[in-house]
C-alpha cells in the first residue's frame, strides 16, 4: 500500500492525476492488480446473489408449493445457473489471472491495460443487464441457462427479460474474449528474460490455454445468441423449425460453447491446485512437463465433445463423442498423479489453502468419474437431464471454483492485502463446506437414479423423493453458513489480519519475491529465473551450486538434496 | 490398523452397494433399460475401483508425508516410466468402456423393421397424447389427470415422438431410457417391456412453465389384458363418436 500512501499524499493539489482516492481510483485504475481485484470482489459478490437464489430453490424443494410458483422457481434456477457459470466461475477465474499472472511472468502489467479496464467494466455492465431482468414486468429469463430453442424463442418466451439474459451473456462473454486477447499477449510477449515457456508456473500456463479456448468457444457463443436475438426481434426464424429452421442447431452451437465452457472453468483452478500443492509440499510439481501436455490434450479434445450433451437426442454421431469424451478423461486423470506425486515424499503442512485444495481434488474427483459415467452413451440416455447430471456438475463446479477457488483466495490474499486470513475460521469454513457440499450434492445421484428430472419445481409427494431432497435443502444450509464464515473471516482479516510479509508460505513462484501488496510496477528486482520455481532456487542455493535448476530439459532435479536448510521466510 | 481399514472398506461398500451400484435400486423394467443397467453396473463398479485408489493414494500421501521436521524433502520432478504407466492405463481403461458402451448402445438403439405395437407420442405443453396407430385409439391427458399407456408386455413396442411447440423428452425412469421430442425431428424408439406393473413417466427436458406437470403413467400388462383393453376402447370410441365426440 505503500504507492497507494504516497499517491494519496500528493491528491490535495489537484494537479493533473487526481485520480489517486478512493472509488475515483478504482473506477479509472488500469493497473492489473485493481482491475483483478474488481473481479474478484464483484464476482463473489454475484457469488452471494446466485447462492441466494439456490437456496430459495433448494427451500421450495424440501416442501414443493409452499414458498414460490412455478414461474418464480423456473426464473430463479435459469438466473442461478447463469449466474454462476457466466458471472462468477469464469470471471472468478479470470480475476485470479488478472492479477496473478503478470507477477507470475515477472511482468509490470497487462500487455493492454486499458482493454483490460473496459473488459472488467463490460463484465460488470453485462452482468447488471442480465440480473436486471429481475425487475422488468415479466420478470427474469426463465428458460434454462442454456436457453434451448424454440423455448427461448419470443412464442415461448416473450417479454424483455429474455432479452436482457441475451445482451448481458454478450457483453460478458465479449468481455472474456477482451481478456482472453490480453492474456495470450501478455504470456506471449511479456515474460521477463529467462521465463522460458517451459519455466511458466502452471498457473500461467493453464491461463494461456484457457484463453485460447475462450478465443476458440466465445465467439460461437455471442454468434449464436445474435442469431437467437434476431429471431426474437427481428423474425429471423433460425431456429424456427415451422419456417424449415432447426431447433438443434441452436444445441450444437449452445454446446459448442458450452463443453469448452467446463474446462475454461475448471483449468483456471487446476492451476491454482497445483500452485499450492507444492508449496505447502515443499516439493517441485511432478511431471511439470507432462502435466502441460495433459493441459493441451484437454484444451485440444475439449472443442471436440460437445456432442455428449445432445446424446438423447438421437440427432448426433454417438460412437465419436463418446469416444473422445471418455478420452478427455485421460489427461484429467492424469493431472491427478501429477498432485499426488507431488505430494509424495514431501513434507506437507496443513494452512487453510491446503485444505481447501485437498478438498477440492477430493470432491472433484467424484465429479469427474460421474462424468466418464455420462460419456458412455446408454448410461447417459438413463442419468441425463436428472438430478444425476445436477450432482455431477455440482461436484465438478465445487471441485474447482468452489474449493480451488477458496484456496486461491486463502493462498494469495496476503500477496493482495499484506494480511493472512484467520486459520481457525478458515478451517470451519472448509470443514462445514465440505460437510455442507457432500450432504446436498451425494444424494442428488440418487435422486436422479431414482427418476427425478432437473427444473422441476414440484415431484409429487407420492414420488418417494422427500426425505433426500430435505437432506440435500439442509447440506444447502449448511453450505450457506461455511460461506457465511468466510465473508467473515474476509472482513476481520482486511482490517485486523496478522501481516503477512512478503512470502508467507514459502512460494515458490515470482508474486511472492515482491512485497505484499506489490508495488504499482510490480517488481523493484527480480530473481535470476533458471527453473519454473526462481524464488525457490533463490531460497535455496545450494541446489543451483549442483547445476540442478539450470536445467529445463527432463533431467532429474537434485535427487539427493537432503540437506537441512533453513527455508528462507 | 487393518481391521480399521476392513471397517472403512465394508462401510464404503455397504454405501456404494445401496445407491450407485445398484442405479437407486432400479434395474430396468424393459429390455433396453436391463441392458443399460448392466452396463451401468459394470461401468459404475470400475468408476469406483479407480475411485477409492486415488482416494486412497491421496488420503495416504496427505497423511503420510505431513511435516515431520525441517528437512527438506526429496525434489526429485520426473519419473517417467511412471508417467507412461498411469496415461496408458487410463487409456485402456475407458478403451474397455468404450467398447462395452458401444455394443449396449446398438442393442439397444436397434429398431425392429416390424414392431408389435406403434403408439405414436406427441408431447405438448404441458401434457401428453398418445396414438395407437393401428387400434385407432388415442389417450390424451387433462390437467390434473396424467394420460395412462396401456402396454402389452414382451412386445416390441415402437414409440414415435413428436412436438408441435417447444423441446420435450420422454422418460420413463423405470426404462433407464429417454428420448428427446424435438419439433422437425422424427426420433423413433423400440422399447420392450418385460415385468407387469405401473410405471410413472415424466418430461425430462425443461418446456416452460408447468414442466414438473408433465407426467404420465405407463401400465404394463399382459397380452391378454392388452387386447382387452384395447377391445373396450375400441367400443367406447366408436360409442363416443356416434355421440359425436372424438379424442
Amino acid at each position: 500500500m505503500t504507492v497507494t500512501t504516497e499517491r494519496k499524499a500528493a491528491t490535495p493539489s489537484g494537479g493533473p492525476p487526481p485520480a489517486s482516492s478512493g472509488l475515483l481510483r478504482w473506477i479509472t485504475t488500469t493497473d492489473h492488480k485493481m482491475i483483478g481485484l474488481s473481479y474478484i470482489f464483484t464476482s463473489l459478490a454475484f457469488f452471494a446473489i446466485g447462492g441466494v437464489l439456490a437456496l430459495v430453490i433448494r427451500t421450495e424443494l424440501a416442501d414443493p408449493g409452499e414458498i414460490i410458483d412455478a414461474e418464480t422457481y423456473n426464473q430463479f434456477f435459469t438466473m442461478h445457473g447463469s449466474i454462476m457459470i457466466y458471472l462468477f466461475a469464469v470471471p472468478f477465474g479470470f480475476g485470479l489471472a488478472n492479477y496473478i499472472v503478470p507477477l507470475q511472468i515477472g511482468a509490470p502489467d497487462m500487455a493492454f491495460p486499458r482493454l483490460n479496464a473496459l473488459g472488467y467494466w463490460m463484465y460488470l455492465f453485462g452482468g447488471t443487464v442480465m440480473v436486471a431482468g429481475f425487475l422488468t414486468a415479466g420478470g427474469s429469463a426463465s428458460f434454462g441457462w442454456f436457453a434451448y430453442a424454440p423455448l427461448s424463442g419470443a412464442t415461448y418466451s416473450p417479454g424483455i427479460g429474455p432479452d436482457l439474459w441475451i445482451i448481458g451473456v454478450v457483453v460478458t462473454s465479449t468481455a472474456g474474449i477482451l481478456t482472453a486477447v490480453n492474456l495470450v499477449t501478455t504470456i506471449v510477449m511479456l515474460r521477463a528474460p529467462g521465463m522460458t515457456m517451459f519455466r511458466m508456473p502452471i498457473f500461467t500456463w493453464n491461463m494461456l490455454v484457457v484463453s485460447v479456448m475462450v478465443l476458440l468457444a466465445f465467439p460461437v457463443l455471442t454468434s449464436a445468441l445474435a442469431m437467437l436475438f434476431a429471431d426474437r426481434r427481428l423474425d429471423a426464424h433460425i431456429f424456427d423449425v415451422s419456417e424449415d429452421g432447426t431447433p438443434v442447431l441452436w444445441q450444437h452451437l449452445f454446446w459448442f460453447f458450452g463443453h469448452p465452457e467446463v474446462y475454461i472453468i475448471a483449468l483456471p483452478f487446476f492451476g491454482v491446485i497445483t500452485e499450492i500443492i507444492p508449496v505447502f509440499s515443499r516439493r517441485p510439481v511432478f511431471a511439470y512437463k507432462g502435466l502441460i501436455m495433459a493441459t493441451l490434450a484437454i484444451g485440444g479434445l475439449s472443442v471436440g465433445v460437445w456432442a455428449h450433451h445432445m446424446f438423447a437426442t438421437g440427432v448426433v454421431l454417438l460412437p465419436f463423442f463418446s469416444a473422445l469424451s471418455l478420452l478427455i478423461a485421460v489427461p484429467t486423470g492424469v493431472k491427478f498423479f501429477n498432485w499426488i506425486g507431488t505430494m509424495w515424499r514431501g513434507q506437507i503442512t496443513y494452512s487453510s489453502a491446503m485444505l481447501f485444495t485437498i478438498g477440492s481434488i477430493v470432491v472433484f474427483l467424484l465429479g469427474g468419474l460421474t462424468g466418464v459415467l455420462q460419456a458412455l452413451a446408454p448410461v447417459d440416455f438413463s442419468v441425463t437431464d436428472t438430478y444425476f447430471v445436477v450432482a455431477h456438475m455440482h461436484y465438478v463446479i465445487f471441485g474447482t471454483a468452489g474449493f480451488a477457488g477458496f484456496a486461491a483466495v486463502y493462498y494469495w490474499f496476503p500477496k493482495f492485502t499484506g494480511k493472512l486470513l484467520d486459520e481457525r475460521l478458515g478451517i470451519a469454513h472448509f470443514v462445514l463446506l465440505f460437510i455442507g457440499v457432500n450432504m446436498t450434492f451425494l444424494v442428488q445421484h440418487e435422486l436422479g437414479l431414482r427418476g427425478m428430472p432437473r427444473r422441476v419445481n414440484d415431484y409429487g409427494a407420492g414420488a418417494g423423493f422427500t426425505t433426500l431432497n430435505v437432506i440435500s435443502t439442509i447440506g444447502s444450509y449448511i453450505i450457506a453458513v461455511a460461506v457465511l464464515i468466510f465473508a467473515i473471516n474476509l472482513l476481520l482479516s482486511l482490517r485486523k489480519g496478522k501481516p503477512a510479509g512478503n512470502d508467507p508460505w514459502g512460494g515458490q513462484t515470482l508474486e511472492w519475491w515482491t512485497t505484499s501488496p506489490p508495488p504499482e510496477h510490480n517488481f523493484d528486482s527480480l530473481p535470476p529465473i533458471r527453473s519454473e520455481r526462481p524464488v525457490w532456487d533463490a531460497h535455496h542455493p545450494e541446489a543451483i551450486a549442483f547445476g540442478h535448476a539450470s536445467d529445463s530439459g527432463n533431467g532429474q532435479r537434485g535427487n539427493g538434496q537432503r540437506k537441512p536448510v533453513e527455508d528462507a521466510p | 490398523m487393518p481391521r480399521l481399514r476392513h471397517a472403512a472398506l465394508l462401510l464404503v461398500l455397504t454405501l456404494a452397494g445401496c445407491g450407485l451400484v445398484d442405479h437407486g435400486g432400479n434395474r430396468g423394467s424393459s429390455q433396453q433399460g436391463r441392458d443399460i443397467f448392466d452396463l451401468w453396473q459394470g461401468s459404475v463398479i470400475a468408476a469406483l475401483v479407480v475411485g477409492f485408489l486415488v482416494w486412497g493414494l491421496i488420503f495416504w500421501a496427505a497423511i503420510r508425508y505431513r511435516r515431520r521436521g525441517d528437512e527438506i524433502p526429496t525434489q526429485r520432478q520426473y519419473i517417467f516410466s511412471l508417467e507412461i504407466v498411469y496415461t496408458a492405463l487410463p487409456v485402456l481403461i475407458v478403451a474397455v468402456l468404450f467398447v462395452f458402451a458401444y455394443q449396449t448402445q446398438r442393442d439397444v438403439q436397434e429398431v425392429s423393421s416390424n414392431p408389435d405395437l406403434v403408439v405414436e407420442v406427441d408431447g405438448f405443453q404441458w401434457q401428453w397424447q398418445f396414438h395407437y396407430v393401428e387400434e385407432d385409439i388415442t389417450v390424451t391427458g387433462l390437467p390434473d389427470e396424467p394420460p395412462v399407456m396401456v402396454l402389452p408386455v414382451d412386445q416390441t413396442i415402437r414409440f414415435v415422438l413428436r412436438s408441435d411447440d417447444v423441446i420435450h423428452s420422454f422418460y420413463v425412469p423405470d426404462f433407464l431410457y429417454k428420448r428427446d421430442v424435438i419439433p422437425g425431428v422424427d426420433n423413433q424408439i423400440d422399447v420392450d417391456v418385460v415385468d407387469t406393473g405401473r410405471y410413472t413417466g415424466r418430461c425430462a427436458e425443461f418446456c416452460g412453465l408447468d414442466h414438473s406437470k408433465m407426467t404420465f403413467e405407463v401400465d404394463a400388462v399382459t397380452m391378454a389384458d392388452f387386447r382387452n383393453w384395447v377391445d373396450e376402447q375400441q367400443s367406447a370410441g366408436e360409442a363416443a363418436s356416434s355421440d359425436g365426440g372424438g379424442s
